[in-house]
């Protein structure tokens, strides 16, 4: 089942996401990429519906993009976040809603802070220094609660991702088999193995 | 084009004249200074708006006669010009008044209610299709923050606030009269009869309860305010605008 | 599972002598699970009001939007700063805007109002998800805590208390009721309003 999580550290923020795409009880694939680079300084890890999912990642890239290309300046990672909830907070009250979870990661250049959003379906947008949605969330949580670093290095927040997604393997009946790792810091976005 | 009645520019629409002009607000102008005269003197307790009421022949009805408005308890207004014009905007008053007491739970203050009705006024001289309204009006209410406040709206959407103002057929005079007459702490009674010594200048006719109408807006007081709005039992606030009745227009003017 | 208790989160409002003070928890859950324990449901919304929307999370940001968006408005058009009795009736009407398909929150909202002579008057208020207003004179509660705040409340409220007196009162009432609800908890503030000046203060309290 689909599991994502995300942390931040001294200035950088890590995004995994799983990187099966489902059907049923059926995997289609094993290396689709649920993580968009919205900007030059922002990651969105996207879960939920199948469908609703890339169709609504696609929607928020361009308009961030269209933003960047009429302004000349990317949107901010918490103006994103907002502008972001609201389209889902809208959404949730139409005929037919998105259901899509996000993380929304970004470097902020202008307060040279990292970011990072807790963002689900329904709208509901929160601010934290780190993240999970699936099940992986209640073993991640957990652990994020004991080895979470906010001033942590690069290495030590990767090792803290390494524990939630061995333990995730370890006890979680349904676990994803790969992940796809990236950190978004002062120089951009980056893809790294774990 | 240049030609006395406004060339080419003076029909249906509002467009602007090569001279920057809109004629057809001038021309609005001129239907408002051909009505009754109007006018409103502010007090140091209260305010007072007074009329002339003319009926066309002896065989109408003048009891059913109408040009002093009540919008809200706390506000009323009067007009020179048009009377049907000014009934659609005493309706959209009245409805704008009503609106804004179901988001609020209480009644517009007087420079929210000229501002709407003169944005109401404003956009009847940019769309298509129409032509600005007739008339001037007066707005006298009163309110918790400003307290008593008399404003004059012009065909035009534009508004003032005024000490004192008059409108309508004889308004220059009207004026004159007033600003010799007026003063900072001229009290609510003398208000009345300076209102209706003003009206008396200009007047044709006899000057009596039927051809005469007064709005007054009474300043509560502080042990009436500390009592709070809501007067008597049906939870409505207690009015602080009001018509004047025959009777009591009758007694202000033998004195 | 009811989609008012999605989130969690509770608030509790009091009247003090010439003060008002106003509480809430901070955690952010999905049901059991808990999200963040830095989550605002408390906002300011001038210098003499503060206002709280406990409830579905989603509508707690958009209506705080919207209500931001309405009194911003309000000042620039009237040009003056809302009452608090003006803003509950907002707030109502907002709300009631919306009879058939609701916002799942139901705000509690606490303010000094201006008497005619000038003077500053407590005033607390709160309205059920559909804006049914309720006046209260001693406290209002809130939340998946509402039953337990209402039972502490009762218990420890007592009429003209002095800000600090209102502080201890207030922040005891809110600690005690979270800590008995599993949906609510993961630290507090605390607003208490006087007339010149808001003081704000975290509890550090049980974390689990």
């Amino acid at each position: 089942m689909e599991c994502s999580f995300a942390l931040t550290g001294k200035d950088y923020v890590i995004v995994a996401a799983d990187t099966t795409a489902a059907r049923s009880i059926v995997k289609m694939k094993i290396d689709e990429d649920k993580i968009k680079e919205l900007s030059p300084h922002l990651l969105m890890a996207y879960s939920g519906e199948p469908g609703d999912t890339v169709n609504f990642a696609e929607y928020i890239e361009r308009n961030i993009r269209l933003h960047h290309i009429r302004h000349l300046v990317p949107l901010s990672p918490s103006a994103s976040a907002a502008w972001i909830r609201r389209a889902l907070a809208q959404s949730l009250r139409s005929r037919n809603p998105y259901s899509v979870n996000l993380l929304l990661g970004g470097y902020d250049t202008a307060e040279d802070k990292p970011k990072l959003f807790w963002i689900d379906y329904l709208g509901t947008l929160s601010e934290v220094p780190f993240a999970a949605h699936g099940y992986g969330s209640y073993f991640a949580l957990s652990l994020f609660d004991r080895y979470h670093n906010p001033e942590g290095t690069v290495e030590e927040g990767l090792a803290t991702l390494k524990r939630c997604i061995d333990q995730v393997s370890k006890r979680l009946v349904v676990a994803p088999g790969k992940y796809k790792v990236k950190i978004v810091d002062k120089d951009g976005v980056r893809e790294v193995e774990i | 084009m240049a030609s006395a009645d406004g060339g080419a520019y003076s029909y249906s629409l509002t467009v602007f004249s090569p001279s920057g002009k809109l004629v057809q607000i001038e021309h609005a102008l001129a239907a408002v200074s051909q009505g009754t005269t109007s006018l409103g003197i502010k007090a140091t307790n209260g305010i007072v708006i007074a009329t002339e009421k003319k009926a066309s022949s002896i065989l109408i009805d003048d009891s059913m006669l109408d040009k002093v408005s009540v919008i809200c308890p706390n506000i009323g207004i009067v007009y020179s010009g048009m009377g049907p014009d000014f009934r659609v905007l005493v309706t959209k008053a009245r409805k704008s008044a009503q609106a804004y007491w179901k988001i609020y739970g209480e009644y517009p203050p007087t420079r929210v209610l000229t501002q709407e009705i003169a944005t109401v006024m404003q956009q009847a001289t940019q769309s298509g299709g129409v032509r600005p309204y007739g008339v001037s009006l007066l707005v006298a209410g009163w309110d918790i923050n400003r307290g008593p406040s008399l404003y004059q709206v012009d065909p035009s959407g534009s508004f003032w606030a005024w000490k004192a103002s008059a409108i309508g057929k004889n308004m220059t005079n009207a004026k004159t009269f007033l600003e010799k007459r007026y003063n900072d702490d001229i009290s609510l009674e003398d208000a009345i009869h300076t209102a209706l010594l003003t009206l008396k200048e200009g007047f044709e006719g006899q000057m009596t309860e039927k051809t005469i109408e007064i709005g007054v807006v009474t300043v509560p007081t502080a042990a009436e305010l500390e009592e709070g709005k809501i007067g008597g039992e049906t939870g409505r606030p207690r009015p602080t605008f009001r018509k004047l009745s025959e009777e009591e227009v009758r007694d202000y003017l033998s004195l | 599972m009811s989609i008012m208790q999605l989130n969690g989160g509770s608030v509790v409002a009091m009247v003090g002598k010439d003060c008002v003070g106003i509480a809430t928890d901070m955690r952010l859950g999905n049901q059991a699970l808990g999200i963040s324990s830095e989550f605002q449901r408390v906002f300011p919304l001038t210098d003499r009001i503060y206002y709280g929307l406990p409830g579905l999370a989603t509508d707690v940001a958009t209506l705080r939007e919207r209500f931001r968006y309405r009194v911003n408005m309000y000042t620039i058009k009237e040009e003056r700063e809302i009452e608090p009795e003006t803003f509950a009736h907002l707030v109502s009407s907002t709300l009631y805007e919306h009879r058939f398909g609701p916002y799942f929150v139901e705000p509690v909202i606490a303010g000094l109002s201006k008497t005619p002579s000038g003077g500053l008057k407590p005033f607390i208020a709160a309205t059920d998800l559909i804006g049914c207003l309720n006046f209260a004179k001693d406290f209002v509660v809130a939340g998946t805590a509402s039953e337990k705040l209402f039972g502490v409340a009762e218990g420890l409220w007592e009429p003209d208390l002095e800000p600090e007196d209102l502080f201890e009162t207030i922040s005891q009432t809110l600690m005690n009721a979270v800590d008995r609800d599993a949906y609510s908890g993961w630290g507090c503030t605390v607003h208490i309003l006087t007339k010149d000046q808001v003081i704000t203060r975290t509890l550090k309290a049980r974390m689990d």
